[in-house]
């Protein structure tokens, strides 16, 4: 069996060998990053049968797990793992050739470091060890924000990193309290010991972590940082940050209050919350003129959706979010890079400007269309099965109060419907001006979004391909005693 | 009084927190508020300390002759510390290069002044 500690090691090591290469020719260090995200993808494909058959528990420096760190690689952390690596290395793809701003080695490797954190986050079993890889990746995406050193990033990245460091150290203090109760870090071992402490301080806590965590994922009250950041980012970093790293605050959330905490009671809230995103998310978007600010909003809305779908606490509703995860990095990750190509070849990202481009770029015209048909929810998509899903789910429930979250979410979607479509519309039946020199895109930036375009609509027909992977990962959430069984063994 | 003597660092501690959340909420000026950004980290250090803090035992180093588990206290906060101090630094020393950037394009740190992007 493949050790899992090599899905971290791998990016991280390559991620400081590129100032090493750099030494020896300028060229090699863009295709550094591709490399180690195919063995991560490699490795990621051999795990996953193994994992579905027998979760592994690594324990690193040889003690046994309440002692030492150890990371739990259980289906939940695999099928994360396997998004993060293949968008990952499909977003590195794009960026070889995307990203011409010097020092592009700076950029390779804060790319992967910010690989590392996500793989870290949720491969990990102990919670101070989370909260280290949590950093990693907060670190290096407030410097990849900034990236492009222009007013907007700067501006964008210094109101991320104040937001995101306020939120870091918020769940470092529920880190602290939770030490303080019950003296040990691994989270198995918490989660086994949580009811033996007082509710009130167990509440403080969970409300430190959980509004930690709630910032990077953006829930509606903490998300002022978002549409700032994701639409001043390069946009192959856009297409990382809403498809990769607000899932990892997600992730989070729901390890929080699933495994750790077990705290079935605040799920009625987290799904009104999830809902409340999705509104104010959908409704800012509708407004927008800027293309990537309109997406970054829609990002928004969709981890209201899926923060919403994981509230719901049935089977089928964790199974529905972590499909909606799937669907949604798919998408968003083909949009961002199609829009951040267009933006490229027309110089303006407003989308008056977009016009006509159907004719001229039809590739990359037909992958934003496929990406925001996804997001929608129309068949044959992989979207339609996530949001029908969270839908049945959600009407399953049986509680009026969930009636009514369904109405609401399905408004909606009707008003995300309204300005993709509007997107779309501009792009085919609009007479372009200053569309004349526009050539479609070529070379490496092509193959990623060809990828990402087969790969919703494979899952769109066929979402058996993925299934059995995300029921494991859904029982794993709802599970908590299996989980605590794979750590510290017996029961 | 003997109440307030066990929990002085937490006290300490949880004020050098509400100080910086204070600062970064009110202030106007960026350095300020990277200021008040270092105060909650070492607000949370001092709170890590305090947790594992036990009165009249000693630093939890074995080579010195006299020590043992009984007379130590906690060491795992004092590593914890360590590493969030690590990581504090470098989230500092991120903020004052973005700092600069943003003083270069804007020409002022005051925040209510910078309105490059709007909400």
């Amino acid at each position: 069996m493949v050790n899992p500690s090599l899905l971290i090691a791998v990016p991280l090591a390559f991620a400081f060998s590129i100032p090493l290469f750099g030494l020896v020719s300028k060229k090699i260090g863009k295709y550094i990053p591709v490399v180690a995200l195919l063995i991560n993808v490699g490795i990621s494909f051999i795990l996953i049968p193994q994992i579905l058959k027998k979760p592994a528990v690594v324990s690193i420096g040889g003690w046994s797990p309440p002692f030492c760190i150890n990371l739990v690689v259980g289906p939940l952390g695999v099928f994360l793992v396997t998004l993060i690596s293949s968008i990952g290395l499909l977003v590195a793809i794009y960026a070889i050739s995307y990203i011409k701003e010097e020092p592009t080695e700076k950029y390779h490797m804060l790319f992967l470091l910010l690989i590392t954190g996500a793989t870290g986050i949720v491969l990990t079993g102990d919670i101070f060890n989370l909260f280290v890889f949590f950093e990693i990746l907060c670190i290096s995406s407030y410097a990849l924000v900034a990236y492009n050193k222009d007013k907007e990033g700067t501006e964008a990245a210094m109101k991320y990193l104040i937001q995101g460091s306020v939120g870091s150290s918020f769940v470092l203090i529920g880190i602290a309290l939770l030490y303080g109760m019950f003296g040990t870090l691994n989270m198995a071992d918490i989660a086994s010991r949580v009811t033996s402490a007082d509710p009130t301080f167990l509440f403080i806590s969970l409300a430190f972590l959980i509004t930690g965590f709630g910032i990077e994922a953006a829930v509606f009250p903490l998300n002022a940082w978002l549409p700032d950041a994701h639409s001043s980012a390069p946009s192959s970093i856009s297409a990382i940050l809403s498809g990769i790293a607000i899932k990892t605050g997600v992730y989070g959330v729901a390890r929080m209050i699933y495994t750790i905490f077990n705290a079935d009671g605040i799920l009625t809230f987290i799904a009104f919350l999830g809902l409340l995103t999705l509104l104010i998310g959908e409704m800012s978007a509708f407004r927008q003129n800027d293309i990537k600010r309109l997406l970054a909003y829609s990002s928004i809305g969709q981890i209201g959706l899926i923060v919403f779908a994981l509230g719901i606490a049935t089977s089928l509703g964790v199974f529905a979010g972590l499909f909606q995860i799937v669907s949604h990095a798919l998408a968003k990750a083909l949009l961002f890079l199609a829009a951040g190509y267009m933006i490229y070849r027309v110089g303006s990202k407003s989308i008056d400007s977009l016009s006509g481009l159907g004719r001229k770029m039809p590739l990359t015209s037909f992958a934003f269309t496929i990406g925001s048909f996804s997001l929608i929810g129309l068949p044959p998509f992989a979207g339609f099965i996530s949001k029908f899903s969270i839908v049945y789910a959600a009407i399953q429930v049986k509680k009026p109060i969930f009636l009514v979250f369904v109405v609401i979410a399905l408004i909606a979607t009707v008003i995300e419907a309204g300005y993709f479509f509007k997107v779309v519309q501009n792009l085919y039946f609009k007479e372009g001006k200053n569309v004349d020199n526009v050539t479609e895109t070529s070379g490496y930036i092509i193959v990623p979004m060809i990828i990402l375009v087969i790969s919703i609509i494979v899952i769109g027909i066929h979402p058996q391909f993925i299934t059995g992977l995300l029921k494991g990962a859904a029982g794993e959430l709802l599970g908590r005693t299996g989980y605590i069984g794979w750590v510290l063994g017996g029961s | 009084m003997s109440g307030i003597y066990n929990w002085m660092y937490y006290i300490a501690s949880g004020g050098l927190i509400l100080i910086g959340l204070y600062i970064v909420l009110v202030k106007t000026n960026l350095i300020k508020i990277v200021i008040g950004l270092n105060f909650i980290d070492t607000g949370i250090n001092i709170l890590l300390i305090c947790i594992g803090y036990v009165r009249g035992r000693t630093a939890p180093i074995f080579s010195r002759p006299g020590i043992s588990p009984a007379n130590v206290v906690d060491p795992v906060p004092q590593a914890l510390v360590l590493t969030a101090i690590v990581i504090g630094v470098a989230v500092l020393a991120l903020a004052l290069s973005i700092v600069i950037k943003v003083y270069q394009h804007n020409k002022t740190l005051n925040v209510t002044k910078i309105k490059g992007l709007k909400w």
